[in-house]
């Protein structure tokens, strides 16, 4: 009884310590601190606030569009809105129109921390939390409380929002919540969250294709009356989520060339390539290859399109292809594929049943949201959170000894690293250092401890004893005149391969989970995909037929089958015991 | 973090399994005592790491002027001639701690006159760059490692490690530290760890090297003399002389030229430039009031805030009282300064020095009787908790004189457990007016939380009694109920100044209520922990035989 009591404080002990340290990360300073006039993203979203509380919403998207003029889909300007309600009636000044420009009160920094933490509270965390019950239901409570402090502590994300500033936890965690969705069988629900997400920030289209074309799978999934059904049900819901979100600038409430303003302003073609110095493919080969000279703009937007489509197309051939391959015809014969299913687990009703492909999805974001950002136009070095959420979701289940965990804590570490010149300017420097500490030890990974047993590790060795070789460059020798930005290339060429390979893992990984679950029932494996099924992620052939299309590296809960699989236990002991050692 | 479940209950069954004795008998050879061989866990490397993360993130947060106090010593000690350390008044905040802080201080000046020059510049006030907060936080963390490493050493040849390894775990990641040390800015995690380092060589039996610590100590912060009492009665009753009360020479005369050699070499420069009288003056400043500027929560807040309730009755029900007019309008502004009390008969130095000696002696005599180790711990204890219930101008901060040592005390039997939780909830509650600012304090708060939740239910199931009388349900009931009001207590202290600024921002009468009533309801904690444990002291060795009883 005292043990179970123990247990049920762990997850509130995580929830609280990780609120302790999202604080602590925010006592220190924000993007554009004291550099006035412009500042930084902080002044932008605090100035989003003011002019929402104080203008009709016909003007947010025009007023004073030089000075920090809002550029997010209208969820953020409605969270902004909020926020500013609250601030205004906490005190009018740090929201006053114009006036409260480039205001840095320590009163209005905590107000504005606060908001942060409370929205990552408020829709994160509850993502995470159902996130551990529906996709590792299954697994053992010590591998789902280490996999919710993997997450929750997963350093790149607490620099950006809880350092840096901005709100991206708020995007995520509805694409999360979409995901959890889908795992659930609730198809409808998670598509209203993604359309959540892509209206709180456009950068959610990275997501986009994956999310679609698992749409689409599902709906050919399930054959060709109920598929279609399915489909309009899915457009109905997608459609009037967003004619929701934008109605005030859509008629009657506004005329019809109004809906330009926020698009106009959410889409800005008219930026360039790149911006900054970012670790993605144009910025990385812009080094041997300079291409604004090479090409106008608009063929670059065409090029860089083109190389997008292609980076995200394995992950939605691959999800097409499940749903085709397995579809029979109509939803009886679909029910009859889980014959595979042990007998004792009872037959769900078949909207809530997962689908087959699901272990597809996690690999289908990373694959479509790294390449976005390798190879789509203007990039930002934070845009590296996007494909950091499926990875280290996938990181989050893994045994120690798995290929999905070295990947994930090596693009977890380089995402940080890349980050760096940001963070420096910032002045997040001990937060740096301190978050990745804090994160590496706590999911049992010792850089130094590494052993070149796999390619992954050797790159991984390689990667960390060139980007501990910069830092102490950086320190020790100044940049050379001739060269002011050698150290931020530098650190794009170190990590631009690192996320480049993890895009090229992710395809492989996609097309033998992609082989493993849609293999079921036609024939047997041959052994030589079974081992490098293990490779992805430790899919495993046997633990896919026992728990019918049960992923283990992420293990989602079927509901018809609670009691575990005696072999998934057998692998969660294993895993919590090597890295139980660790924590 | 969360505490883990697995190894707690796989060492208790190894504990059960193998006898006290021969866990004792096995650790104390020479290899595993030895100071070279360190055989840290995962779990132990983990609680290292993890909370020297938590502290590097905590660098830019809110720094009292203490932080400037240490800044200003690291400048008077590298830039100055040592005879000139106790004169110079360059900055407000002159150096008032005794000489081996100053050589501690003059040894960190060396490396931060490498780092920045700035730092160490006498007539550099208020420097407050990146550099001086990071290396002075940095040499906050690193001296703790004394802390850490004597933890350590506590538990291995502990009598129950397990309990021994949660215990010392408590300790390093004390809220007590993580406010006053690494957000208020102090070097409390050094001090303390010298103190328990003194405190295990006196566990171990080496009673002259405790002796010596202790003594050394003292030389750093004078404010251990609370401790000293016991220190002295302990070391002269078992060290001293025989079970049977005969001198013995040798201990006596080695243990008296260790403390003289060691004073000697503290104050001997200072003696020989004949500063010993401004040395102690700027020690012993007793032109301080009873109260310290937020009162810390001692009987004096009681009887301060009985003299309120009474000077308020008097004036509502038209006063019988004589009426001292100057104490009207004193203490409830709270600042420093003489508290006069308007009802109440005033306090002087020497009531308080009174009051202070005679509770000193009940535990002294008791620890005169039963010289053992646990005796000595409650002893110490209580010693240090008489000086600040009773002391005369007594820092908050000091509560941690308490908390530390009991925190050793914790797990030895329900009544123990009970008392330290009580105390350990007020005493921490009552550091939290320290850090003010509002992001901090959700960290000082929530950390707290977490830090008695990890504490408590390991511990309470280890010790847990059932209730033997209907007395004790009661008295357990009324414990729960005080508990409980801190929640509200909290709210109440977050929300006052919120409701109470929007209205009429600015100063009123009201100001200070927020910071009495925390006062007032942790003293009420303190006062009735301090009875608690003083009870169970005087009847130690008939009702609350422990673990540690077994350790003469």
């Amino acid at each position: 009884m005292h043990k179970h009591d123990i247990k049920q404080w762990i997850v509130p002990g995580i929830l609280a310590a990780s609120t302790i340290v999202k604080f602590s990360i925010g006592l220190g300073t924000y993007s554009g601190y004291a550099t006035p006039p412009m500042h930084g993203d902080y002044e932008a979203q605090r100035h989003w606030m003011e002019l929402t509380v104080h203008l009709p919403f016909r003007e947010w998207y025009t007023y004073d569009l030089l000075y920090w003029g809002l550029d997010y889909p209208p969820l953020t300007a409605y969270v902004s809105w909020l926020c500013g309600l609250v601030a205004h009636w906490i005190d009018p000044s740090w929201v006053a129109l114009d006036k409260s420009r480039g205001i840095e009160t320590p009163e209005s920094k905590v107000f504005m921390r606060t908001t942060v933490v409370g929205f990552d509270a408020l829709v994160y965390v509850p993502a995470l939390l159902l996130f551990i019950q529906t996709w590792q239901g299954s697994r053992s409570k010590r591998t789902q409380d280490l996999a919710l402090l993997t997450l929750i502590l997963q350093p790149a994300l607490l620099l950006i929002d809880f350092g840096h500033f901005q709100y991206n936890s708020v995007m995520l965690g509805f694409t999360l919540l979409a995901m959890n969705f889908f795992a659930m069988g609730n198809d409808l629900v998670g598509a209203f969250f993604f359309v959540l997400s892509l209206g709180f920030k456009q950068m959610a289209l990275y997501y986009a294709p994956a999310i679609g074309s698992y749409l689409i799978a599902k709906c050919l999934y399930l054959g060709p009356t109920e598929g279609t059904h399915h489909f309009i049900r899915l457009g109905v819901v997608t459609a009037s989520t967003f004619i929701l979100l934008f109605l005030p600038w859509l008629p009657p409430f506004a005329s019809f060339s109004a809906i330009l303003q926020p698009i106009r302003r959410i889409f800005p073609f008219a930026r360039g390539l790149f911006e900054d110095k970012v670790a993605n493919f144009w910025c990385a080969s812009n080094v041997v290859f300079k291409w604004k000279a090479w090409a106008s703009s608009n063929t670059l937007v065409k090029l860089s399109t083109l190389f997008t489509a292609l980076g995200f197309l394995p992950a939605v051939a691959g999800l097409v292809r499940a749903g085709m391959t397995m579809s029979t015809g109509d939803s009886s014969a679909a029910a009859k594929k889980n014959d595979d299913a042990p007998p004792a687990a009872p037959q769900m009703t078949e909207k809530k049943e997962p689908t087959p492909f699901l272990p597809l999805l996690p690999y289908a974001l990373l694959t479509s949201s790294m390449s976005f950002f390798l190879f789509s136009f203007q990039v930002h070095e934070k845009t590296i959170l996007l494909p950091l959420l499926p990875m280290t979701l996938l990181l989050s289940g893994a045994p120690i000894d798995s290929a999905a965990y070295s990947w994930g804590v090596l693009v977890n570490n380089v995402a940080v690293f890349s980050m760096w010149p940001l963070l420096k300017r910032d002045g997040l420097g001990v937060q740096y250092i301190a978050t990745l500490l804090l994160w590496n030890r706590l999911i049992g990974h010792d850089p130094l401890k590494l052993r070149p047993k796999s390619f992954v590790q050797l790159l991984s060795m390689a990667v960390y004893a060139a980007a501990i070789a910069l830092h102490l460059a950086e320190v020790v020798i100044s940049a050379p005149a001739r060269y002011p930005d050698i150290y931020p290339v530098l650190n794009v060429l170190i990590s631009t391969p690192v996320f480049f390979l993890a895009w090229l893992w992710s395809i492989k990984c996609g097309v033998e989970v992609g082989w493993a679950v849609s293999g079921i029932g036609h024939h047997a494996q041959p052994s030589a995909r079974q081992t490098s099924s293990e490779d992805a992620g430790g899919v495993t052939h046997s633990g896919l037929r026992q728990s019918g299309g049960r992923a283990v590296s992420l293990g989602y809960k079927r509901k018809s089958q609670q009691p575990q699989q005696p072999v998934t236990i057998e692998m969660d002991g294993a895993a919590s015991r090597e890295r139980g050692d660790k924590n | 973090m969360a505490p883990e479940p697995e190894g707690v209950s796989a060492s208790k069954t190894l504990n059960k399994s193998s006898s006290l004795s021969s866990l004792r008998s096995s650790s104390s050879s020479l290899f595993r005592d030895s100071w070279f061989y360190w055989h840290v866990l995962p779990s132990e490397w983990d609680i290292f790491w993890l909370s020297t993360a938590l502290k590097l993130l905590l660098f830019p947060a809110y720094r009292s002027t203490d932080f400037e106090v240490h800044r200003n010593w690291l400048a008077i000690t590298h830039s100055l001639p040592i005879s000139k350390w106790y004169y110079d008044t360059t900055s407000e905040w002159t150096l008032d701690y005794p000489p081996f802080f100053a050589y501690f201080e003059k040894l960190m000046s060396i490396p931060a006159s490498f780092i920045d020059p700035k730092i160490v510049d006498l007539n550099n006030l208020n420097y407050d760059a990146w550099s001086v907060i990071a290396y002075q936080r940095v040499t906050v963390i690193l001296t703790e490692l004394v802390l850490g490493a004597v933890l350590l050493k506590f538990i291995r040849g502990s009598v129950d490690p397990p309990m021994q390894r949660i215990i010392s775990a408590s300790i390093f990641l004390h809220p007590g530290f993580l406010i006053v040390d690494h957000i208020h800015f102090q070097y409390n995690g050094f001090m303390y760890g010298i103190l328990l380092w003194s405190i295990l060589l006196a566990r171990n039996g080496n009673k002259l090297a405790s002796g010596i610590l202790f003594a050394i100590l003292l030389n750093f912060k004078h404010i251990y003399m609370y401790l000293a009492p016991a220190y002295f009665i302990y070391l002269l009753r078992s060290f001293c002389l025989s079970p049977t009360g005969h001198i013995l020479i040798k201990n006596f005369l080695s243990l008296a030229n260790a403390v003289i050699a060691i004073f000697v070499v503290s104050l001997g420069p200072f003696a020989i430039m004949g500063q010993i009288p401004q040395l102690l003056s700027r020690l012993f400043p007793f032109t301080r009031g009873l109260n310290h500027a937020y009162w810390a929560p001692n009987f004096w807040a009681l009887v301060t805030a009985a003299d309120r309730v009474l000077l308020k009755y008097a004036q509502i029900t038209g006063a019988k009282f004589a009426i001292n007019e100057s104490g009207v309008a004193s203490s409830s502004r709270g600042l420093v300064g003489d508290t006069v009390f308007a009802v109440l008969p005033n306090i002087r130095p020497i009531h308080t020095f009174i009051i202070t000696v005679v509770f000193q002696l009940i535990w002294l005599v008791k620890l005169w009787r039963s010289p053992s180790y646990k005796s000595f711990l409650t002893a110490l204890t209580l010693s240090g908790w008489t000086s600040f219930l009773f002391g005369w101008h007594v820092h908050e901060k000091a509560v941690l004189l308490i908390l530390i040592p009991l925190s050793l005390l914790s797990a030895e039997r329900h009544a123990y457990f009970r008392t330290f939780i009580i105390a350990s909830v007020a005493g921490v509650f009552s550091l939290f007016p320290l850090i003010f600012t509002p992001a901090e304090s959700i960290i000082k708060v929530t950390y707290s939380a977490l830090w008695i939740t990890a504490v408590y239910l390991p511990l309470s199931r280890r010790v847990y009694e059932y209730p033997i009388s209907i007395l004790y349900v009661i008295m357990d009931t009324l414990e729960k109920v005080y508990l409980s009001g801190f929640p509200f207590l909290m709210l109440f202290v977050s929300v006052f100044p919120l409701a109470r600024s929007r209205p009429s921002p600015g100063p009123s009468a009201m100001e200070f209520l927020p910071l009495m009533a925390t006062s007032i309801y942790c003293a009420i904690g303190l006062v009735w922990s301090f009875m608690r444990l003083g009870y169970i002291y005087l009847q130690e060795e008939t009702k609350y035989q422990g673990q540690l009883s077994e350790i003469k």
